[in-house]
């Protein structure tokens, strides 16, 4: 919990952004969270792999890195995953709201996260391009990232990482 | 067409059913997250007027950005997916080159479907409304010039751009400040840099004629200010980095200098255009931070030159005695305390620039369908009247069954991720009404029979074989440009 709290009060110094996302982050990530095991939803349809799009490898026993995402309604989810995976492929192997418009080419920034600040100077520094997209994403703080530059090391074993609530500037034309 | 296309048509037993007109990324995001959240069974329609989808994904997004089209995967991933032949919880059909109000009116759409989502976007363009617009030589639309070079069959082949005299264009200009207006300079300015373009999808007709113009300069003029250029740094970064090639950028001090935006400093996008500006500017040597010295221009110096110019407005454009463009008067402006604009007129702040080419790049305008009137649905400027994506009447009331998404619904602006954002949302409330609304119950069906169309399994054929002749010369793909070759590739009902 205590890590968690940091991770909150770092993450409200937020830079430029419209007024009404400054209540976004902070938030979500302050509110205390349950942390949930994974299932196979059964559904009454077959599934698909539209579903499900990763491929991801079974970590071997002991070596399995740890990854924790704080999901949109606050709760949280913890893999195993191998090292080289990219938070993007994880996200997706594991059905969370993650999208990958441009397919992981750093060409987009729908797979925006904000990473916990404890983890975050771990990471290698984001290039011009990451940034370029970072310009875009929604609900931006001073530690978000494009989930697929993250690719998991040794490093930042034990990484947290929340996904942004889709909140969006409200426009003229939403009342037109 | 099959039988099997006709017959999920018919019978509509147990799902409900959706209509989105249009299959560019906000149709196709739209179909997408109803079909992923959707928790009743629904049976989606995706219309398209062209035999082909994606919209502009297909014949918007430059061609050296295919990373950009990689949407085209997950839309792909959608239709086979929820392919009508399959049995799962909902079905995703496409039919292509059917045009709503024309072929199938909207009404019919919306007496026959429990929900009907316009994603059509903007297909016309914005105008200047200054004399010599139309009818001159060597002025384009964005729109038209991107659609041409993509090879979309409306323009691959349009005679206003291949019997215009490419060789005498030198000088260009081009009016706006957006992505797109980047992206037609990125084109012209490198036109005769093979390793950008050949091994794109770019149209072969466009890149052979646009390679014969002797490009030198090009302006991107804009009527308000550097700090409120629409472009994304991304795009920005792009041209500067030409400078590899010997293609140099230009600001005049006037728009641009170190100290102007320091005012500025808390906004992010704003301070990293200034600062990759104020470097990009320096000679190469004196840039303090390695990544604007990336790859240092040719020994033989620059030769090529793009410049951002700012503050003024066109007002004539004059042709030569062929009827081809001259030159361009434009006068000088400036913004005032309300953010209006005042025009200098007196002859000290009017201006002609020599030109032999100008794109107008003002936005694509979206346009209201023809039936709007009939129906009472409001359109407003360039988009459809709506509240969160439920469509208006023209009393303001919310039209039933009716939704908007993407630019039709916002106006021409923001990337695909944006639209996604969009088509998500307005996604989230047609599930919700949905849920609560009961079923029409309709035994209705929108009858294909007798209406040339594409399916799906036509595109896959098409798809195969675009990617099958670009392999072949080295692209990712060799697009079919006219309309006889796509319906070629479209099976006889």
């Amino acid at each position: 919990m205590l890590k968690l709290t940091a991770f909150a009060g770092r993450t409200a110094r937020i830079w430029n952004i419209a007024p009404s996302l400054l209540r976004t982050s902070p938030s979500l990530l302050a509110r205390t969270t349950t942390t949930t095991t994974t299932t196979t939803r059964l559904l009454p349809f077959s599934t698909s792999s539209f579903l499900n799009h990763g491929h991801l490898k079974e970590p071997n026993p002991g070596e399995g890195l740890k990854i924790t995402f704080i999901l949109k309604d606050s709760s949280q989810k913890t893999y195993e995953v191998c090292e080289g995976e990219t938070v993007l492929d994880i996200a997706q192997g594991h059905n969370l709201d993650m999208e990958g418009a441009c397919g992981g080419s750093c060409a987009c920034s729908t797979c925006h996260v904000i990473v916990d600040p404890d983890y975050y100077d771990a990471l290698p520094e984001p290039e011009d391009d990451e940034n370029d997209m970072l310009d875009l994403a929604y609900g931006l703080t001073e530690t978000s990232r494009l989930g697929c530059q993250i690719k998991m090391t040794k490093d930042i074993d034990g990484i947290r990482v929340a996904l942004p609530q889709m909140t969006r500037n409200v426009s003229n034309n939403d009342f037109s | 067409m099959n039988s099997a296309q006709i017959r999920y048509l018919s019978s509509l037993i147990n799902r409900k059913t959706v209509s989105i007109i249009g299959s560019g990324p906000s149709g196709f995001y739209t179909a997408y997250h109803l079909l992923k959240k959707s928790p009743i069974p629904l049976d989606v329609t995706i219309w398209e007027k062209l035999p082909v989808p994606f919209g502009l994904s297909r014949y918007g997004v430059a061609p050296d950005h295919p990373e950009v089209k990689n949407c085209e995967e997950t839309f792909t991933t959608c239709a086979e997916e929820f392919s009508p032949q399959t049995d799962k919880k909902h079905k995703l059909s496409f039919v292509g080159g059917v045009t709503i109000g024309k072929e199938i009116t909207l009404e019919t759409l919306l007496n026959n479907q429990d929900a009907v989502v316009l994603s059509y976007g903007c297909a016309g363009d914005k105008k200047l409304n200054i004399p010599g617009e139309q009818g001159t030589k060597g002025v384009f639309s964005s729109r038209e010039f991107v659609n041409w070079y993509n090879g979309h069959p409306d323009f691959a082949k349009d005679k206003r751009f291949t019997d215009f005299d490419w060789s005498k264009v030198s000088k260009v200009g081009i009016i706006g400040n957006g992505n797109v207006a980047l992206d037609i300079t990125r084109v012209l300015i490198s036109n005769k840099i093979d390793e950008i373009w050949q091994n794109t999808d770019i149209s072969p007709i466009a890149l052979n004629i646009v390679r014969k113009a002797p490009v030198k300069d090009v302006k991107l003029i804009a009527r308000r200010d550097f700090l409120h250029s629409k472009f994304t740094n991304k795009e920005l970064r792009e041209l500067w980095e030409l400078e590899r090639y010997g293609v140099r950028g230009c600001i005049d001090s006037k728009f641009f200098q170190k100290g102007m935006f320091d005012s500025f400093k808390s906004d992010r996008v704003l301070n990293r255009r200034v600062e990759m500006c104020s470097e990009y500017l320096k000679p190469f040597d004196e840039r303090s931070k390695k990544n604007y010295k990336k790859a240092s221009p040719p020994t033989s110096g620059y030769n090529k030159f793009w410049e951002l110019d700012y503050l003024k407005t066109p007002l004539e454009i004059n042709r030569d005695e062929s009827g081809a463009i001259k030159s361009l008067t434009l006068c000088n402006n400036k913004i005032q305390e309300d953010n209006s604009l005042k025009l200098l007129k007196d002859s000290n702040n009017i201006l002609t620039y020599d030109m032999d080419l100008l794109i107008t790049s003002l936005g694509y305008a979206g346009v209201p369908m023809l039936e709007f009137s009939k129906l009472s649905i409001r359109f407003d400027r360039d988009h459809v009247a709506n509240k969160q994506g439920r469509v208006l009447t023209v009393t303001g009331e919310i039209f039933p069954h009716l939704y908007a998404s993407g630019w039709i619904r916002k106006g021409s602006q923001g990337v695909i991720a944006s639209t996604m954002q969009d088509a998500f949302e307005v996604g989230d409330r047609v599930i919700q009404d949905l849920t609560v609304s009961g079923t029409l119950s309709s035994e209705k069906s929108i009858d294909l029979s007798n209406i040339k169309h594409s399916t799906w399994v036509d595109w896959e054929r098409i798809n195969k074989k675009e990617l099958t002749r670009g392999q072949k010369e080295h692209k990712p793909r060799s697009k079919f440009l006219t309309f006889e070759e796509l319906w070629h590739n479209v099976e006889e009902v």
